[in-house]
């Protein structure tokens, strides 16, 4: 198995506050394991110190204590940033650049030559829709477009890992569903990407793993389908069920319901072995059984909550 | 240090679109322009006074347009979060700092390059006989901004643009009185406290007097090429000294 991406012990960062002596700490102990290969979300409210993590990993903000490995190097080790694409939250670039030229610039850091870096910044520009406005200086270009090309431009080295601040931020719906689908072939590609997003649904169509932080610390992290499922409870999907048949589940079932024709039974686990035996007696079909789920955004507002948000 | 070389020519593409740089260019050709016209001037038509005061006026541009150039290079950079682009490449912060110090440099070179050819058509016009002794001088003018825009580089790697601006004005001022109102105030001087001040501002600032040698080109054979050379290698120091201290508060600063 393939050595973890990134890997966060204990981090702690803190900043003084204006004139103030004391200290407020943005990241708070916060450990983390991004595998290769997976789709990593880092969720949490504004100031929960996910852009301070992310920053971490770069190298671009020194944590106070805990330490790390980025693609097996050393936090802020530079060899790993040839391996290695960001995307920072609602992106800048130089005014006077065009696309083109903006990544050319970019290319030219991780030593590619020029054919090089004329194919790739064709390719990426298609990818991501700018093609045909790759002439134009960024100053003449829409916070959706500046996004694109923040994409295109995490992605010129072809890197191992991609660190993604908010990559849908600022674009429409066919926008976000185009970010979507490029993350899930990049992920097909066999990178790593890790990203933070306030945009729960993004995050519950794509990631493998998440990490929800609030006030600088961990407060659920695990394989998204575990953190999702609800403990203890499981959910029946049957088929053919008449009314007589679906009052015989109401004293075996917490939950009944109907869709689409199939009856849907939220089952204490306790209780599954014989509400499967009465769906046998009364031979109706087994369509599923599998963990009840909550949705990410229940398991979200939960999480925050709980630390007093 | 392929990167710095990058981030240096960057530099040189971004002053070429800023509307700054043209006007303090433009100001300073044409007041050296107007210079003739300066009632002192008139009393004679002396090109020694024309050399004379051309290369301190592009002295004073050149100073002008390393603070303008410097204080905003890596503060901008932060604030307008195009930093994170780079520094997020495999682009060393040493890397960072030399290429915008470079980059500062060579528009203070093709600066000063263009304002010395303007002294020189000029020079030229009036009295009949090319001058090339003026490259001398603009050469010093050139070792004083390229001290002065270190300066500012290390300042502005942690204090805000007005601060730095203020600071540097002081440092400027003091490096010229070093040599006379210095000097006196330590021989001469009585109060105890003045004296404290001004020890460390004497021994330990340039001497930016050294680099201000328009009265030798204007009306002698300018200066030996020996001085040149060691007042190059004075100036190496003091660069190499302010890329160093801006480079130890660079190198672990949070962005």
């Amino acid at each position: 198995m393939a050595d973890p991406a990134v890997i966060l012990g204990d981090i702690k960062k803190s900043y003084r506050s204006g004139f103030s002596r004391e200290r407020k700490a943005a990241v708070d102990g916060l450990s983390l394991e991004v595998k290769s290969g997976e789709i990593f979300g880092l969720l949490g409210p504004n100031g929960a110190g996910k852009t301070t993590t992310l920053k971490i990993i770069l190298g671009i903000i020194f944590p106070d204590d805990g330490g790390g490995t980025v693609l097996g190097r050393p936090l802020g080790d530079r060899a790993s940033h040839y391996r290695l694409g960001f995307l920072p939250e609602q992106p800048y670039f130089y005014s006077f650049l065009t696309a083109e030229k903006g990544l050319d610039l970019y290319g030219k850091f991780f030593g590619l030559n020029k054919d090089e870096r004329a194919s790739r910044s064709a390719r990426l520009l298609d990818m991501v829709g700018l093609h045909r406005d790759s002439h134009l200086t960024f100053d003449k270009y829409s916070k959706g477009m500046l996004q694109r090309f923040g994409i295109a431009q995490s992605l010129i080295n072809n890197p191992d890992l991609v660190i993604m601040d908010e990559p849908s931020s600022g674009l429409d719906p066919v926008g976000q569903k185009e970010v979507r689908d490029i993350l899930i072939h990049l992920k097909e590609d066999g990178k790593t990407i890790f990203l933070s997003s306030h945009q729960l649904s993004e995050v519950e169509n794509i990631c493998d793993s998440v990490s929800i932080v609030n006030r600088g610390r961990p407060v659920r992290q695990g394989m998204l389908s575990e953190l999702l499922a609800v403990e203890g409870i499981t959910k029946v999907v049957l088929s053919g069920a008449a009314t007589a048949e679906r009052v015989r589940f109401t004293g075996l079932a917490r939950h009944i319901k109907e869709t689409n024709g199939d009856t849907e039974l939220e089952v204490d686990s306790n209780d599954l072995y014989r509400v499967l035996d009465l769906a046998r007696e009364l031979g109706l079909e087994i369509v599923s059984v599998e963990p009840s789920r909550q949705t990410l955004e229940d398991l979200f507002m939960e999480a925050v909550k709980e630390r007093g948000h | 240090m392929r990167n710095t070389g990058i981030l240096a020519l960057n530099v040189i593409k971004d002053t070429a679109r800023r509307k700054l740089f043209y006007v303090v260019f433009l100001f300073g050709v044409a007041v050296v322009a107007v210079s003739p016209l300066l009632p002192a001037f008139e009393l004679g038509l002396r090109p020694q006074f024309l050399k004379d005061i051309s290369l301190s006026l592009a002295s004073l541009f050149g100073v002008v347009l390393a603070v303008v150039l410097s204080v905003n290079q890596i503060p901008g950079e932060v604030e307008g979060r195009t930093i994170y682009n780079i520094l997020s490449k495999p682009v060393s912060r040493l890397e960072y700092l030399l290429g915008k110090y470079l980059g500062i440099l060579a528009d203070l070179a093709i600066f000063l390059l263009i304002m010395g050819l303007e002294i020189m058509v000029l020079v030229s016009a009036r009295a009949h006989a090319a001058s090339p002794l003026i490259f001398q001088g603009v050469f010093a003018v050139f070792l004083e901004c390229a001290v002065i825009a270190a300066f500012c580089l290390f300042l502005s790697t942690f204090a805000t643009a007005p601060v730095n601006v203020f600071a540097t004005i002081l440092f400027y001022l003091l490096c010229h009185v070093k040599t006379d109102f210095l000097h006196r105030t330590l021989v001469e001087g009585t109060n105890g406290l003045t004296k404290l001040l001004a020890w460390p501002a004497y021994y330990l600032l340039p001497n930016l007097e050294n680099y201000n040698i328009s009265q030798q080109v204007g009306y002698s054979n300018g200066v030996p090429a020996g001085y040149l050379l060691r007042v190059s290698g004075y100036a190496i120091l003091f660069v190499l000294l302010f890329l160093f201290l801006g480079y130890l508060v660079f190198r672990r600063k949070d962005i």
